[in-house]
């Protein structure tokens, strides 16, 4: 206890810029006199990927100790199924209260899609990158240049379906991330997802190794094996999913919304650990370091070499085309990266009702309202004495292929995407 | 001995085993196989006999395993990205091979640590299931209508594969720990169930008679005409079923996750290290064999040399 104590207090007199963002929350919160979260335990779930990484050095790095946390668990995970199961079983049952998890999981389990049988309702504290994934294709493709446009994909797929074997294509998770921007990417290429190609649900690893065999066309998923494909090969990177929205959000820190209704200020002190482990991952001159801690065998158990290029902005598409320093980078904190927009989630949902994964009636507003906890983000930047952004929504966001999401009509989206599976 | 001098002279048809099951040696088979007992030579001839039994049991599979490894460097060697070669294995797993017993905190340790904790996990389910698959078995073996009304639903439940057994068990338990020691419990329960009751029901009715002679009653029966009788299959489930739960393990710590050779497996799968993976099934299948050979012996203790070794 006195240690907590100490560390706390250490974390408060460190810095002028804290010391001011204490003041500056006295008149509002008990949080500056020195009142605790009401635990020091809590179990977050990861999946062995870079952009866990703000969990991992929370964890590391003791951040989460100096907020107060030092029993939080950073546990792995087999699989997104397994970290949906485990949220559903909670750390009562031996499971996880919380969770790096793909954003619009916790939309689905909320709405009760994919948790289980009934709904699980869940928060999202913060964000934990924007960018980071890509999608890849077999060698077969490069004749028929599919990269940014999957276009020339389209009469190949149709060729496979009519020969009554359609294209496969893998992503990690229905109406995850990586299963989205699959679908983007084919459907703004006249590909439809649902009827023209078969999408499969495919472990990481696994993906590569299908490519080689012949018995998948093309997958979405995180790094590294996106850049092993290419070292392999075997196919090569169609698109960085950055290209098809730059600054896109991707993974949330997730929790359960009972163990946030419970203790409210434990949630804020994992919400402000992961912020400034958020601040540490961005800065350039820790890269390297934080590439050390992550690649071990205990968290992301791949070599150095497979993930900091990448996450340099270094990329090698395997078909001729390459970039270096790029801003096709993962971002943690730069461009509010850690911020959870609530115009993000709102696309997150809207897309999902576009694919089907949410019903067409769902209302999205309160959804996201239900769901969405930048106010906690907001009161932990008020703590930490860093500025959080004026406004919830991010505005109207650009794609690749020149549709623009606005926010506050999301329906007008909707009605502008020719293809889409709606009930 | 009284029980297997009357096997070899009653004149029953020879059980009947189902063709799934490794088939139980009749009594009547192993007792006139029954080596006599070795005179002991004393001092150097001992010490040569035991030498020379120890060449005849160690030396041939030591052979077979440099053979395959041999043939499989030959045909891997210059293969990269696919299946990795035995030397291959070697430079990049050495550590694992090596030190078995380092602890880097977290989930990263020695091969030692994760397999000692799912042999935890893998003796709780699996003397669950032995106690509840002989008692079952015993059931169905013994009584008509048990059989009659339970045998086709085993039949059916059996062929589930772990993995599947995982969610059903979450969704009846909403507990990790226990739904994860069910998927071992149930993986291995069947064939000491059906290896129980084809021992029960294979009784020979000398025996039995014996045992109205004596006026045994039905506990007095239970123990010293049932339970001898049967116990040689019992063990031949028994060991059927310890093999099967070490199938389940990866299934049931895919949900646990942490400590644990199953975890382990999956792991290194997701980070695509083949030669980690390679690393942990011989320490898996070593594990599984000791654990085959205890079941044995203890089977060769109680049943006092007529189950199978």
């Amino acid at each position: 206890m006195t240690e907590k104590l100490i560390s706390r207090r250490a974390a408060l007199t460190g810095t002028a810029a804290i010391l001011a963002a204490a003041k500056a929350a006295l008149p509002s919160g008990a949080f500056a006199q020195g009142k605790g979260p009401e635990t020091s335990k809590a179990r977050l779930g990861f999946i062995a990927l870079t952009d866990a990484s703000p969990l991992i050095i929370a964890k590391e790095r003791g951040f989460f100790t100096k907020h107060g946390m030092p029993d939080v668990e950073v546990l792995k995970q087999a699989s997104w199924g397994a970290t949906r199961d485990n949220l559903v079983l909670g750390s009562g049952g031996g499971g996880i209260d919380g969770a790096h998890i793909l954003s619009p999981m916790p939309y689905q389990f909320t709405a009760g899609v994919q948790s289980g049988g009934k709904p699980l309702p869940m928060n999202i504290l913060a964000r934990l990158n924007l960018n980071g994934q890509a999608i890849s294709v077999g060698n077969d493709l490069k004749n028929v240049k599919v990269g940014l446009n999957s276009a020339g994909a389209k009469a190949k797929f149709a060729q496979l379906k009519a020969a009554n074997n359609p294209a496969k294509v893998a992503m990690t998770f229905r109406g995850g991330t990586h299963d989205l921007w699959m679908r983007y990417w084919l459907a703004a290429g006249g590909i439809n997802p649902d009827t023209d190609v078969s999408t499969i649900v495919i472990p990481p690893p696994q993906m590569v190794a299908n490519i080689k065999a012949g018995t998948q066309d093309a997958f979405c998923v995180g790094e590294p094996w996106n850049g092993q494909l290419v070292n392999q090969k075997i196919g090569y990177t169609a698109c960085l999913t950055s290209e098809i929205w730059m600054n896109h959000p991707e993974k949330a820190l997730g929790m359960r919304a009972d163990w946030v209704a419970k203790y409210p200020r434990a949630a804020q002190a994992i919400t402000r650990a992961v912020m400034e482990a958020a601040m540490w991952c961005d800065k350039a001159a820790n890269k390297a370091a934080m590439c050390s801690i992550v690649s071990g065998r205990q968290y992301v158990n791949v070599p150095i070499a497979d993930i900091l290029p990448r996450l340099q902005g270094t990329v090698n598409y395997g078909d001729g085309r390459t970039l270096s320093n790029s801003g096709h980078v993962m971002k943690f904190w730069a461009d509010n990266a850690s911020f959870p927009f609530k115009s993000h989630d709102t696309w997150f949902v809207n897309e999902d009702m576009r694919w089907g994964v949410l019903p067409a009636s769902t209302n999205r507003a309160a959804l996201v309202a239900k769901v969405n906890r930048a106010d906690i983000w907001r009161a932990a930047a008020k703590d930490l004495g860093v500025a959080a952004p004026a406004s919830d929504s991010r505005g109207v966001e650009k794609f690749f292929d020149g549709k623009v999401f606005d926010p506050a009509n999301p329906a007008a989206w909707l009605a502008a995407q020719p293809i889409k599976r709606m009930a | 001995m009284s029980v297997t001098m009357l096997a070899s002279t009653r004149n029953d048809p020879p059980p009947k085993v189902m063709a799934t099951i490794k088939a139980a040696p009749t009594p009547a088979a192993e007792v006139v196989s029954l080596p006599p007992r070795r005179p002991g030579p004393a001092g150097a001839g001992r010490f040569k006999d035991t030498l020379k039994h120890l060449t005849a049991t160690v030396l041939p599979p030591a052979l077979t395993v440099l053979v395959l490894l041999v043939l499989w460097q030959i045909a891997m060697g210059g293969n990269t990205g696919g299946l990795p070669a035995p030397l291959t294995v070697w430079t990049e797993s050495k550590q694992l091979i090596l030190d078995p017993f380092f602890d880097n905190g977290g989930i990263d340790k020695g091969l030692f640590w994760h397999v000692s904790t799912s042999l935890q996990r893998v003796g709780i389910g699996f003397s669950l299931a032995a106690i509840v698959g002989v008692a079952l078995g015993v059931l169905i073996g013994a009584s008509v209508w048990a059989h009659r009304g339970l045998d086709p639903i085993f039949q059916v439940l059996r062929t589930v594969p772990p993995l599947a057994w995982l969610p059903i068990s979450l969704a009846a338990f909403h507990q990790a720990t226990p739904s994860a020691l069910f998927v071992i419990f149930i993986t291995s329960i069947w064939p000491i169930i059906i290896n129980t009751a084809v021992g029960v029901r294979n009784i020979p009715s000398d025996y039995i008679n014996v045992g109205k002679v004596l006026r045994l009653s039905p506990a007095e029966f239970f123990i010293k005409i049932l339970l001898p009788a049967a116990t040689p299959y019992i063990f031949t489930g028994l060991r059927i079923g310890i093999g099967m739960s070490w199938l389940a393990i990866v299934a049931s710590e895919m949900l646990l996750g942490g400590v644990g050779v199953g975890f382990f497996i999956w792991d290194q799968y997701n980070a695509s290290r083949i030669s980690d993976i390679i690393v942990a099934l011989t320490w898996v299948g070593l594990t599984g064999y000791v654990l085959d050979r205890a079941v044995a012996l203890v089977g060769r203790l109680v049943s006092r040399g007529t189950a199978a070794s």
